[in-house]
């Protein structure tokens, strides 16, 4: 709870918070609108509605204890236990293409193409992909290009022929 | 008496060659996938409930249980030797465990780190014993106003414990968790919530899917979004420790074990608690506390021993109120309904062995541990040295066939790529994941028992407050509520520096 001259605004809890009322306040008008079967005499208290709506109201509460926080924290210079800064350590380039390919496989591939096959594009794409660098096209490193390949395409084959058998074979466990 | 004949008889029946074999295999997988970061015990469970699922109940639990062990006790090897917790549960043994390392005494550490792991277990191994039945026939008395203080209670003590910088964040995991268990048909009129007409909707989140995605997917993502770690070093001293060496310890084994045992036993708080409440507790009590964080031999104990404690800590509630003690409880807790066995209060009235059926696989687990931690330690490291961006395609595609392969629906794949995705953006804003994978768990119970209750008593809500056990519940859930509030602790802190000025100045 350090006092600091002038601390930034956590933008990402300001987002959150908005985000959490909006979600809690869309859940409460769902469960209103929700059947309550009236016609069928049900006991009022086991509507469906009832939970949802409940759950709707804490997480908006939440949502704004977490804006007023936020805000308080602000004004205050304060820092607020916890709150992220974004100033998380990592590459975003390398999540962002992680995200890319696996969800290609995920949603652009699998169910779509023979699991084997989809499997061996989506691990040699990620190999190719993350061992890559430019210095691997000069003509004196044809030798350790051709060994990044021939490693990713060896180690793509292993995993879609292994996971497959292993899946399918061994333990009777259908693939999509 | 009959408790401890049940105990014997269960473990000559799996005593034979062939479960001995699925013991060491699936102990031997479990070690390495907690060794590698990026495979949580969570998602090793997760996988091995999809491999199992065809085979018998009881050779699927052994299995699960065998995995769950391994893997707690695997994620030390890498907290020791690259300073990076192979599971979230291993974070407080990297803290004496990688400065051990340092000083050129890895091969000690990780013995200590066995002796730790093994003693733990049992600790926590002869709790469930003893305390699982009591817990059973306790929860006899258990009704539908219970149940429902239960799964909130549930909620928000693993909220406050696991969000211990920021409990808000905490709770509001824990209700998303719950408010996604709403989605797909409710129990009482079969009416579909959330769905839109969207018939996959309608079946709601499964908790595999779910729990892949959060455990599995955004790990993933969370590894290669970091720098890589750094291949091992070779390893130099002798890995089995001295027993006079480790029975010097035997208070702080015993203390972690059973503090271990009971984060264990808290719902959804789990191995992580259970090593960091145990360190502590110990350095607390320390006679060298200037030892710690630098090295010291105790410290590295306790933490082994208490994540590892909690392992079957997490198994009781599972067992005895179908409530998950932690992730990868919450795992088997599944398992256990997808091979028809019944965890609840009536399990020691419908299937009495079973309770010490799991008492003797954890047994089991715990000698393979030991055999494993003393002879195959520097081969095994071997695991150690595969480069993350070789590991993480195959951990995806076996995350994609994880949710797939249960109910064969691409739905599925679906919820676990869009679970992995919110579980990266909340960790990367702060949230835990425990609560959320927990709500998940307990939503189902909270909405059924709530509504139970109230058509019990008429729409009258006093029973939920009166009942002694729920009365109980309630005041701590609001206990903890409060002091995880922080206008109240400041307003009591504030109060007590009055009162104290007053004094002073009379």
């Amino acid at each position: 709870m350090g006092r600091t001259a002038a601390r930034p605004l956590s933008w990402a809890d300001l987002l959150t918070s908005l985000v959490l009322i909006a979600l809690g306040t869309a859940t409460l008008v769902e469960a209103l609108r929700m059947p309550r079967f009236e016609r069928f005499q049900v006991n009022p208290y086991t509507v469906p509605g009832l939970v949802p709506g409940a759950l709707g109201v804490v997480i908006a509460i939440f949502g704004a204890l977490m804006l007023a926080r936020t805000l308080v924290a602000w004004r205050r210079g304060h820092a607020v236990p916890g709150a992220a800064d974004g100033s998380e350590a990592g590459s975003a380039v390398r999540m962002f293409l992680t995200l890319l390919l696996t969800l290609g496989y995920g949603v652009g591939l699998v169910g779509r193409l023979d699991f084997a096959w989809a499997t061996f594009a989506f691990v040699l794409a990620f190999l190719l992909v993350f061992q890559w660098t430019p210095a691997l096209l000069e003509p004196a490193r044809r030798a350790a290009l051709a060994r990044v390949v021939g490693f990713a395409l060896l180690q793509a084959a292993i995993v879609a022929v292994s996971v497959t058998f292993v899946f399918e074979r061994i333990f009777l466990v259908r693939l999509p | 008496m009959d408790g401890l004949t049940l105990f014997f008889q269960s473990i000559v029946s799996h005593a034979n060659l062939s479960d001995l074999f699925s013991v060491a295999w699936a102990t031997l997988l479990g070690i390495a996938v907690g060794m590698l970061p990026g495979l949580t015990a969570t998602l090793g469970l997760a996988l091995l409930t999809t491999l199992t699922f065809k085979l018998a109940a009881d050779d699927a639990v052994m299995i699960l249980i065998c995995m769950y062990v391994g893997a707690i006790y695997g994620g030390s090897r890498s907290a020791i030797l690259l300073n990076i917790p192979g599971t979230p549960a291993n974070a407080a043994t990297s803290l004496d465990g990688f400065p051990l390392a340092r000083s050129g005494r890895a091969g000690e550490a990780m013995g200590i780190a066995t002796a730790g792991s093994v003693l733990g277990t049992i600790v926590g191994m002869i709790m469930l014993a003893v305390f699982a039945p009591l817990l059973a026939e306790a929860a006899l008395n258990f009704q539908s106003y219970e149940f429902f203080w239960l799964a909130v209670f549930g909620v928000v003590i693993s909220g406050r414990l696991t969000g211990l910088i920021d409990p808000l964040k905490g709770w509001i995991a824990g209700f998303l968790g719950l408010l996604f268990a709403m989605v797909g048909q409710e129990g009482i009129y079969a009416y579909a919530r959330f769905s839109y007409g969207h018939t996959d909707l309608a079946g709601g989140f499964g908790l595999l899917p779910v729990l892949v995605g959060v455990f599995g997917f955004a790990e993933v993502l969370w590894v290669m979004k970091n720098p890589a770690y750094q291949a091992v070093k070779d390893l130099a001293g002798s890995v089995i420790p001295r027993i006079g060496a480790v029975l010097r310890h035997w208070v702080t084994i015993i203390r972690s074990g059973v503090i271990g045992t009971f984060m264990g036993l808290i719902p959804g708080v789990g191995e992580d608690m259970g090593a960091w409440v145990s360190y502590a507790a110990a350095r607390n009590t320390s006679r060298r506390k200037d030892e710690y964080g630098k090295g010291s031999i105790e410290g590295l104990m306790s933490a082994e021993t208490g994540n590892s404690a909690a392992v079957p800590g997490a198994i009781i509630p599972v067992l005895t109120l179908a409530i998950p003690g932690s992730a990868p409880a919450a795992v088997l807790l599944a398992a256990l309904f997808i091979h028809g066995v019944r965890p609840g209060p009536l399990i020691m009235i419908e299937n009495p062995r079973f309770i010490y059926d799991v008492t003797a696989m954890i047994l089991f687990a715990s000698i393979s541990i030991l055999v494993f931690g003393l002879l195959l330690t520097k081969p095994m490291l071997m695991v150690l040295r595969v480069s993350h961006i070789r590991l993480m395609p195959i951990v995806f595609v076996l995350c994609t066939v994880g949710a797939f392969a249960i109910t064969s629906r691409l739905f599925d794949v679906w919820v676990m790529l869009a679970f992995g995705v919110l579980g990266f953006g909340l960790r990367l804003l702060g949230f835990p994941m425990a609560p959320l994978v927990l709500g998940v768990v307990l939503g189902p119970i909270l909405d059924i028992n709530l509504r139970r209750g109230l058509v019990l008593s008429n729409g009258d809500l006093t029973p939920f407050f009166t009942r002694p056990i729920s009365m109980a519940l309630w005041i701590t859930i609001a206990i903890t509520f409060l002091f995880g509030s922080a206008w109240f602790t400041n307003g009591l802190k504030r109060l007590g520096r009055r009162i104290a000025g007053r004094r002073a100045t009379p």
